[in-house]
């Protein structure tokens, strides 16, 4: 399965794959990284440039990893939104099945 | 309070144009909703639920960009040198939480996460979690707006010599207006404009700081001069483990670090997933939702390495404070005595913006949880739109009462921050996860993990070290002693009690797509026909 698959199927785009974990593993070193790399910037560290610019290598990877799967799930849940609100609500009034 | 000498500030009238002005747009902004605000429950709320993501974004950093913000960030900075910064870290949980826990709340429509509970568990122990849930919630919050306003007195005290309890009522009162004017709407719309003021004017005051310390290569000459570089480095630990509480260990850091990203898998674990869970249902699509969290995580974190080069600035000014409740207001100190004229009156507007972006937020969420959880779903489940708005509006005054006789009693910021962010969190972090990712944790695991975390956290951080039973533990040891306490009732209760209703499981799952262990439940979804060979919804 490729890294950065950009056609997704609301079957696939709905499971949890890699690309979930890699957004995740991206993110984490996106946040990590500019946490210290803007303050070593400011303070005009060398070190403070490398993790700035690795931080934004890594929040545009954790991106182009999850954006196309997130469009595609979006898109499909968004159908069925109206009515998965219909039955909440009757659960909070106590209409559903299992309503307590 | 803790008594922090006063300053001599002057206003001129340039100054007060600044505030005038700035107090009014920001008030407008929100007023100007009111038609929306009125509209159901859901746009009281939720905003009707159809926010882009750059909307709920700039609300999650506005939000946790409050007036004790840069006490408590300028309090572990100054203490802990830049290792410090690893206690506001703990806003990097958004990073997996946007691409898991969020995604899975989205889905579950739950407009507060106390509804969560209801849908994620089953029967008469779903209920006493919701209700129980929906109260703590609704104190909660009350405690954030009374801290946060008690900050707000702190620096009325500091700035103009009023008594305390001035700076605690005023400006809470005039957020107030619009919050109870348009709800949710108000909130949003509010906060998008104090987010852009307040970042704005963190940036201006943070680098004319630096500017007057002597910019940034003055700063680190200057740490050098006094023997004090090792405070420039994020990673200066004092051995990797240890049991004083006033050494920082990489025992910390790795706790922290855990903490604050793993926590993304599950829900409740930190006191702000509560406000995030709103702006997440108040997006238009699970995207939205994903992005908004994301980006305000972000944005979160520039801020606070924006600061703490600030306050290392202050540090080189003044290196000899060593009372908390002098160091905690370090920004605040370089920007009113060092800003020119005609510009500490945008500096105080900025902080008027932190202050109501918090505050708007506390009030309207305290009234989400009282009016939909409480008297919706116990109260009066007939209810209709019109009347839920009132009684909404009605618990929006409540808690702003409560707040006030809160705010009037509150001590050290800093404390009560490390405390109630991390400490308060400790048992119920794993539980937390647990209800995310596992299908066996059940409703009573749950809610014996938050009443045994919530005696315990007392009795291990105060009660017994008071009384000499405990030794003062260092923050690393307190989480983890919890972490493991706490788990001695859960697991148990856990398994000595039945699974949630399967058939209530498999509603839930065919909806939210949990990830994790839900085996057995995904097997039945799938027997129903519910889900395709391949795992998405049919």
């Amino acid at each position: 399965m490729s890294l950065f698959k950009t056609e997704w199927t609301p079957d696939e785009a709905d499971r949890w794959t890699i690309h979930d974990l890699l957004a995740c593993v991206f993110g984490v070193l996106a946040f990590f990284l500019v946490t210290v790399g803007l303050a070593g910037s400011i303070l005009l560290q060398p070190w403070g440039f490398v993790c700035l610019a690795l931080s934004v290598i890594f929040t545009w990877l954790t991106f182009k990893v999850i954006d196309p799967k997130l469009r595609t799930l979006s898109d499909a849940f968004g159908e069925k939104q109206a009515g998965y609100l219909e039955d909440m609500e009757r659960h909070n009034r106590w209409e559903g099945d299992d309503a307590g | 309070m803790n008594q922090t000498p006063a300053i001599s500030v002057v206003f001129t009238p340039l100054d007060w144009v600044w505030v005038v002005l700035l107090i009014t747009a920001m008030i407008a902004c929100g007023v100007i909703f009111y038609r929306l605000g009125k509209r159901s429950e859901s746009d009281f709320f939720l905003a009707g639920r159809g926010l882009p993501w750059w909307l709920p974004a700039t609300s999650v950093y506005a939000t946790h960009t409050a007036t004790d913000t840069p006490m408590w960030i300028c309090g572990t900075i100054y203490k802990w040198g830049m290792r410090g910064i690893w206690f506001p870290f703990f806003a990097a949980w958004t990073a997996i939480s946007a691409f898991v826990s969020t995604r899975i709340f989205r889905r579950s429509l739950a407009m507060s996460q106390a509804e969560w509970q209801n849908l994620r568990y089953s029967g008469l122990g779903a209920e006493l979690l919701r209700g129980w849930l929906a109260g703590w919630q609704t104190f909660m919050n009350m405690f954030v707006l009374a801290w946060v306003s008690a900050a707000m007195g702190k620096i009325c005290t500091y700035l103009f010599a009023w008594p305390n309890w001035i700076g605690v009522i005023a400006f809470t009162s005039i957020c107030a207006i619009y919050v109870l004017v348009a709800g949710y709407w108000g909130v949003i719309m509010a906060d998008f404009q104090q987010g852009v003021i307040s970042f704005l004017v963190i940036t201006l005051v943070s680098v004319w700081g630096i500017s007057v310390a002597g910019g940034p290569s003055g700063i680190v000459s200057r740490l050098g001069e006094i023997g004090e570089s090792w405070r420039l480095n994020p990673f200066h630990f004092d051995g990797f483990w240890g049991l004083d509480p006033n050494l920082f260990y990489t025992a910390d850091f790795i706790t922290l670090l855990i903490m604050s990203t793993l926590g993304g898998i599950g829900m409740g674990n930190f006191i702000d997933w509560y406000p995030e869970a709103q702006r997440i249902q108040s997006a238009r699509t699970v995207r939205d939702a994903s992005y908004s969290i994301w980006a305000g995580g972000f944005v979160t974190l520039i801020r606070n390495s924006v600061w703490a080069v600030a306050i290392l600035a202050f540090f080189v000014m003044y290196p000899a404070l060593d009372s908390e409740a002098q160091y905690e207001m370090g920004w605040f100190r370089l920007g009113f005595e060092h800003l020119p004229a005609g510009m500490i009156g945008v500096f105080f507007a900025g902080i008027i913006a932190i202050h109501l972006s918090t505050i708007s937020t506390h009030l309207n969420l305290g009234a989400l949880y009282a009016t939909r959880d409480l008297y919706h779903h116990y109260i009066n489940p007939e209810a209709s739109e019109a009347k839920l708005v009132k009684v909404g509006r009605l618990n929006t005054l409540l808690l702003l009462l409560g707040s006030f006789l809160l705010g009037l009693t509150m001590q050290s910021i800093t404390s009560w921050l490390i405390f109630a962010l991390w400490l308060q969190a400790a048992g119920i972090w794993i539980p937390s996860l647990l209800q995310v990712i596992w299908w066996r944790f059940n409703s009573w695991a749950y809610l014996s993990s938050w009443i045994a975390n919530l005696v315990m956290s007392w009795l291990v951080v105060w009660v017994l070290p008071a009384l000499g039973v405990l030794p003062e533990l260092p923050n690393w040891l307190n989480f983890w002693l919890l972490a493991a306490l706490v788990s001695l009732v859960y697991l148990p209760v856990c398994f000595l009690t039945e699974p949630d209703d399967r058939e209530h499981l498999v509603r839930y799952y065919v909806q939210a797509r949990p990830l994790g262990f839900w085996g057995p439940v995904h097997a039945e979804a799938e027997r129903r026909g519910l889900l395709t060979v391949k795992g998405g919804v049919s």
